[in-house]
């Protein structure tokens, strides 16, 4: 009995696994190994959790390949493949995981038009749905008209709008204002990316998120669902 | 430098730049001007995309102190994002660029490549969705499922506690039922004693009364016979309600029933009373086929009632029936009538209208519409105050036990060759009806005879496989049957089920009691019985008493000791009763039925066990009237003990085929 409480139950070292996981993914990404990532994923989401398997192996390794383009260690292309990688690997995390209650609120996530970088914004959109939103992600550069008419058709909660280069900044600004144009009750936009995150405040939004926690908890403090 | 044809140089992607230390541009070619839109002057960090200057600064430091290749950059020209490969190598101290944009739709093709890619993890990811919703509605469809296996649970459980509660309602009625038994009883016990004794001065058999006591005396009788009529009413009502009454049908004529109440009741009129007693004619052909004992107390009590509330004028008798046998028996009095208001309250018990100046135990109304629903019937009245009462019994001619009798009787003149004919004396029709069903579903054909008399009748006309034998009918004549079957060497090896009421074994012991008397003992019923008890002329006859209540052997003891034949021994508890009939050997033995510790069961078995005291006849007395059960005994020519309480269950049969089977009768001839 005494053995017992002197073993210690709980992960070795999480961060370790999961940095350790990050390296071995990061690999397979670069080689262009897209079996050999995914399985990586499947194997150790069971262990590591959704949350972290999102944050801390697929978000992590993601700004890793941003870092080796930057010392010019990899090409664009890579870059490209590597992405793509990602995109699949949440969505498998994302099948795999188990969501929270559902909370009743319908999120809108989009990037806005010209905006290619999909990957923050799908992020952003799995994990406001496993914390239980309900969420339509319309994907990268959605025309500012389609965005219209699908907050028309669906009549969202809360609309998030990522954009991550500034040249897309003005499009941003644009869907902001011909949103609030609509007629009906104001509808609670956040905005994010990095082009937000570097830019001047937008206009007329309800708030801008650094992150994916941080776009979680300013979606419930604006539908007053508590934190 | 421009060696090449135009064409050539247009399709060029090339271009060349230098810059100073400060990276901005001191040169620029045509190329570098047109694609990346720079000029001398301009800083070439200024080009790159938001979040790459790092990048282009890199390239622009280490360009300054060595070649450097593939080195790429991410520009933004004009709004547009460009792609392009730089090599850099220092140039005094400068540095000079040589950078390759990558072609458009090189880019483009990447692009389409990545939004394909997207493309098809949305779908995957919406098919994951759908599988998601799925998987919800399936734990909802669970959920669902649960819930309602939790309140099915629920349910059940809400039943259970119905049922128990029912049960225990069950249980209170039974109790106040046993309760009113009980303290009825216990009534019964003194009232007997002053009924007696109070006889006993009447008779003025220990010298004479004065007139003014024998007045008293006569009152004391009178209160205690109406208190005696009240326990009696109580008793009938608790029994009715225990469910405990048996319908015992047979067919008159209601003249009949009308004369014999008429012979009844005049009496009860007082000498010089102004109100006439009518019976009106009856035609002859007005019968009924009902019990008739049942249907006479309603009418008497009703006559009496009638009597009781009219001052003057007439009670009048009638009786009507129609072609579909619903007969209506009125009693229409001239008497003080009753309220609308009051109308429906006489019939609970203990209720009188008005001034409750005459004798009544408030029971007799209560008691007679309980009866009438026994009767398949109801009791009804129509009256105003002042104009008299009207009382009207409707019942069906026949009672629907007896048509389903009929019916049952009607299938047993068929002689089925298939089944083994089971012959079974039951008086009860309900119990027959059950005897019938589980019977005939365990492949017997059931012969009813609901008299011993019925069974000898039977018993000429068809040899049965076996016997099912009511032991409580007609008590004596059962066991006379019984024992008429055993001698007879024709129908000995018959088996005999002999069923009793009860499922207790104590019970259903062989009790070889003779009779049982109801006290308060009859003097006359006394003496006749103990002369029937021969003994040689000049000896005495040996009586033995065993009863704890004083008095009862008290009052006893005074009707016997004016004949001087009679030599009385006295017993006040069951251990001393039987002692002193090892001793004396009495002639006969009265027995209390219930003594403070024993029942009559214990000292019957332990005379019985004795060979000595084994033939004395015992006749059991007792002031409580006895549950069919109690009066229960059993021969030893038995085969088996059904008990009744089981006969509506499957049980039943099954035991009523084990003993079949240990009989060696079996279902159907075939088998046989």
């Amino acid at each position: 009995m005494k053995d017992l409480d002197t073993l210690d139950m709980s992960p070795q070292n999480p961060d370790g696994a999961a940095s350790a996981l990050r390296a071995r993914y990061l690999a397979a990404q670069l080689k262009g190994d897209r079996r050999e990532a995914l399985r990586l994923i499947a194997d150790e989401a069971g262990a590591l959790g959704a949350e972290a398997m999102q944050l801390e192996v697929i978000q992590e390794a993601q700004r890793e390949i941003g870092r080796l383009w930057e010392q010019n260690r990899i090409t664009i292309a890579q870059e490209h493949m590597a992405t793509a990688i990602s995109q699949l690997a949440l969505a498998q995390v994302y099948r795999d995981a188990t969501a929270a209650p559902g909370n009743g609120k319908l999120v809108l996530v989009a990037c806005v038009q010209g905006e290619q970088h999909a990957f923050p914004a799908q992020l952003v959109a799995d994990r406001l749905e496993l914390a239980g939103f309900d969420v339509r992600f319309l994907g990268a550069d959605v025309p500012t008209s389609g965005l219209l008419e699908m907050i028309g058709q669906l009549e969202p909660d809360l609309l998030a709008l990522s954009c991550a280069m500034p040249f897309h900044l003005p499009s941003l600004r644009d869907a902001v204002r011909r949103v609030r144009a609509l007629p009906g009750p104001r509808l609670p936009i956040l905005v994010g990316g990095n082009a937000v995150l570097t830019s001047s405040p937008v206009d007329e939004v309800d708030g801008t998120g650094r992150d994916s926690n941080e776009m979680i908890t300013l979606s419930r403090r604006l539908l007053g669902l508590g934190s | 430098m421009s060696a090449l044809p135009d064409d050539l140089e247009r399709a060029s992607r090339e271009l060349r730049l230098t810059c100073d230390a400060g990276g901005v541009c001191t040169w620029a070619d045509a190329r570098a001007a047109q694609l990346l839109g720079i000029a001398p002057g301009t800083a070439f960090k200024a080009l790159a995309s938001p979040g790459t200057e790092e990048k282009v600064q890199q390239l622009l430091t280490r360009g300054r102190t060595q070649p450097v290749h593939g080195w790429e950059l991410s520009l933004v020209v004009k709004g547009t994002p460009v792609t392009a490969l730089f090599a850099a190598a220092p140039h005094g101290d400068e540095v000079a660029l040589l950078g390759s944009i990558v072609h458009e739709e090189h880019a483009q093709a990447l692009q389409q490549v990545e939004s394909a890619m997207s493309e098809m993890v949305g779908l995957n990811r919406q098919i994951a969705r759908q599988q998601k919703e799925l998987e919800r509605k399936h734990g909802e469809v669970l959920r669902l499922n649960q819930d309602l296996e939790d309140s099915f649970r629920a349910v059940k459980a809400m039943h259970a506690e119905l049922e128990d509660r029912a049960d225990a309602l069950r249980r209170s009625v039974d109790v106040r039922g046993r309760v009113v038994a009980n303290v009825s009883h216990e009534f019964r016990t003194p009232l007997h004693a002053i009924l007696g004794l109070s006889q006993l001065l009447l008779d003025q058999s220990d010298g004479p009364l004065m007139p003014e006591q024998r007045k008293q005396v006569g009152f004391i009788r009178a209160g205690a016979e109406q208190l005696s009529q009240m326990v009696n009413d109580l008793l009938d009502l608790s029994k009715i309600e225990a469910g405990k009454v048996m319908i015992r049908s047979e067919k008159f004529g209601v003249g009949d029933l009308f004369s014999a109440l008429r012979g009844m009741l005049t009496p009860l009129q007082k000498p010089g009373s102004q109100v006439k007693l009518i019976f009106e004619e009856v035609p002859e052909s007005l019968t009924l086929e009902t019990d008739r004992a049942k249907t006479s107390q309603v009418m008497r009590n009703l006559i009496a009632n009638s009597l009781k509330f009219t001052e003057a004028g007439e009670v009048r008798v009638s009786a009507a029936q129609d072609a579909a046998g619903v007969t209506r028996l009125t009693v229409k009095d001239t008497g003080v009538g009753i309220a609308p208001a009051d109308q429906q309250r006489i019939f609970e018990e203990f209720e009188q209208i008005g001034h409750a100046r005459d004798q009544g135990t408030g029971l007799g109304l209560a008691i007679s519409r309980r009866l009438a629903a026994l009767l398949d019937g109801k009791l009804e009245l129509t009256s105003e105050l002042g104009a008299g009462a009207s009382f009207t019994l409707t019942l069906p001619r026949i009672h629907p036990e007896v048509k389903e009798m009929h019916e049952v009787t009607q299938r047993s003149q068929v002689l089925d060759p298939a089944r083994q004919p089971v012959l079974v004396v039951e008086d009860d029709r309900k119990t027959m009806f059950v005897y019938e069903r589980y019977l005939s579903l365990g492949g017997f054909q059931v012969i009813p005879a609901r008299t011993v008399e019925e069974a000898r009748e039977a018993m000429k006309r068809v040899r049965p496989a076996a016997i099912l034998l009511d032991i409580m009918l007609e008590r004596e004549s059962t066991w006379a049957f019984l024992a008429e079957l055993k001698k007879d060497p024709a129908t000995i090896d018959i088996p005999v089920l002999v069923v009793t009421i009860t499922n207790k074994a104590q019970k259903a012991r062989a009790l070889g009691a003779d009779e049982f008397w109801l006290k308060p003992i009859d003097k006359d019923r006394l003496l006749k019985k103990l002369h029937a008890i021969a003994t040689p002329p000049g000896m005495y006859t040996r009586i033995l008493v065993i009863d704890d209540d004083e008095r009862a052997r008290y009052v006893l003891r005074k009707h016997l000791e004016a004949e001087s034949e009679f030599k009385l021994f006295e017993a006040s508890s069951g251990p001393e009763g039987v002692t002193m009939a090892n001793q004396h050997l009495p002639n006969v033995i009265f027995l209390d039925f219930l003594l403070r510790d024993q029942t009559a069961f214990d000292v019957l078995d332990e005379l019985k066990a004795n060979p000595r005291t084994r033939g004395i006849p015992v006749i059991i007395n007792t002031a409580q009237d006895l549950d069919e059960d109690q009066i229960a005994r059993l021969g030893e020519v038995t085969e088996s003990i059904v008990s009744k309480e089981h006969l509506s269950r499957e049980l039943a049969i099954n035991r009523i085929r084990d003993a079949l089977d240990r009989a060696g009768v079996k279902a159907h001839r075939s088998d046989a």
